[in-house]
């Protein structure tokens, strides 16, 4: 797998998400369509912290200064990424959306 | 066109830069620029955004890190101390970091990560980039002189500014789907408003930050960029490629001045031949100059006889570039 995802890949994937969530409406309980707004919400959270601070997409995504600037708000979402990368199951979902 | 007529016409250019590929005189310009326009009455910053700055040299004085220094009235230099910025941001995050999560230590991974980002090369550079922001938001001047580091990076700097534009829109185009997201959840779930995603705020208050910078750089109303060349061939050839391309990023060119120019009066004298065959070769050069950048040349100064340093060689300089005394 490659993780050199473009600016319109990475773009185009969360596009994805969009319209993957438009099919799952139907026919399913507010339970359920909650659950899964929110395990999108959390791929997307995952996509977003691998892009600017994971150096995956090969090209400095922010300048470093404006990097560190984010990193507060993504604290406790820093182990869970590490953890998510291992599992590499998580980002080849990611990845696959779209580039395969 | 001379130079006094460019800035007399031009009153709201008040950010001034000097390009040029590595030591042909962007400093010693900048320096002297802000000498005139000092003597003429305005209010003056000369800042470096070069890690390497040379107006402590120039100046004589040792500025480096101590925010504005008064050279003479109306004359303020400034050398930024992109460590010092650093080292004072990195606490300022783990301050927010402890505040935000009533942690007393900050975790080793985060640490880790904090001290890696601030070992980049370009952090120094991108922590330069942002401190200009102040500078030239500060408004207590009436011009900024900008002292420009060779044009290789310069170009750097304003592609990076285009570049990042790009990449905060899209990030941030990013960050506003996973609000919705939440948004939908929280209605369905008849949950109170989502909090605002202050990730969205940081990245919105980044780009104002960089629009700040590469907005300036390509100005035309308010902007006026330079270029220093000399009687060289592969320096013409250089600085006709550069101001090429300095154009597609919309930098406004305000024209091209000459440095180094070996005055003709040697030339009746009793002068080495070496000398001989390089003023030829200058006459040849400038004659090209001319040509190549036809209507746009603002001034030629001559080779003084030492380095340009300390007030009385810059206001030397200042008289070559500008006319003499008004
Ligand atoms: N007309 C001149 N006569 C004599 N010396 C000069 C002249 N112009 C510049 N110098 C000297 O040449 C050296 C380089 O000039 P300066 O530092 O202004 O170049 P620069 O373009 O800013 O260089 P850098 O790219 O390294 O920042 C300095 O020592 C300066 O004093
Ligand atoms: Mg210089």
């Amino acid at each position: 797998m490659n993780f050199k995802l473009t600016v319109s890949q990475i773009t185009r994937t969360a596009g994805g998400f969009t319209r993957a969530f438009g099919d799952m409406v139907y026919g399913a309980s507010v339970y359920e369509i909650v659950r899964g707004l929110h395990k999108e919400r959390s791929h997307l959270e995952h996509l977003f912290i691998l892009i600017v601070f994971g150096d995956i997409v090969g090209i400095p995504v922010l300048p470093p200064y404006y990097t560190l600037r984010l990193l507060p708000y993504v604290v406790p979402n820093i182990n869970g990424w590490k953890r998510s990368l291992l599992r590499e199951r998580d980002l080849t979902d990611l990845c696959d959306q779209e580039i395969t | 066109m001379s130079m006094r007529e460019v800035f007399d016409q031009n009153p709201n250019r008040r950010y001034i830069m000097y390009g040029g590929k590595g030591g042909l005189g962007k400093t010693t310009f900048s320096a002297a620029t802000a000498y005139w326009l000092a003597k003429q009455g305005f209010k003056v910053l000369v800042f470096s955004v070069d890690p390497q700055a040379s107006l402590s040299d120039i100046f004589k004085r040792d500025i480096f890190g101590k925010g504005p220094v008064e050279i003479m009235p109306n004359l303020f230099a400034q050398e930024i101390d992109a460590d010092q910025r650093i080292r004072e941001y990195q606490d300022e995050i783990r301050q927010k970091i402890r505040d935000m999560y009533g942690m007393t230590e900050i975790p080793e991974e985060i640490e880790n990560y904090i001290q890696s980002v601030a070992a980049e090369p370009a952090m120094e550079e991108s922590a330069i980039f942002d401190e200009v922001v102040d500078i030239v938001g500060s408004n207590e001047y009436d011009y900024y002189i900008y002292d420009l580091v060779p044009l290789g990076h310069a170009l750097y700097y304003l592609s990076m500014a285009s570049v990042y534009d790009q990449w905060i829109d899209k990030i941030t185009g990013l960050r506003t789907e996973m609000e919705e997201y939440s948004k939908v959840a929280n209605v369905m779930q008849r949950d109170k408003e989502t909090e605002e995603d202050q990730i969205l705020k940081e990245l919105q208050f980044i780009k104002h930050r960089i629009n700040v910078s590469s907005g300036i750089l390509t100005d035309k109303l308010k902007t006026a960029f330079f270029f220093v060349v000399t009687p060289e061939e592969m320096i013409i050839l250089d600085t006709k490629k550069a101001s090429d391309l300095f154009a597609k990023f919309d930098v406004p060119l305000a024209g091209y001045i000459v440095n180094r120019v070996i005055p003709a009066e040697l030339s009746g004298e009793n002068i080495p031949a070496y000398l001989v065959n390089r003023m030829e070769m200058q006459t040849t050069y400038l004659k090209e100059i001319d040509e190549v950048f036809a209507g746009q040349v603002l001034a030629r100064v001559p080779e003084f006889e030492r380095d340009i340093t300390g007030l009385p060689m810059i206001e030397r300089v200042a008289n070559e570039m500008f006319g003499g005394k008004k």
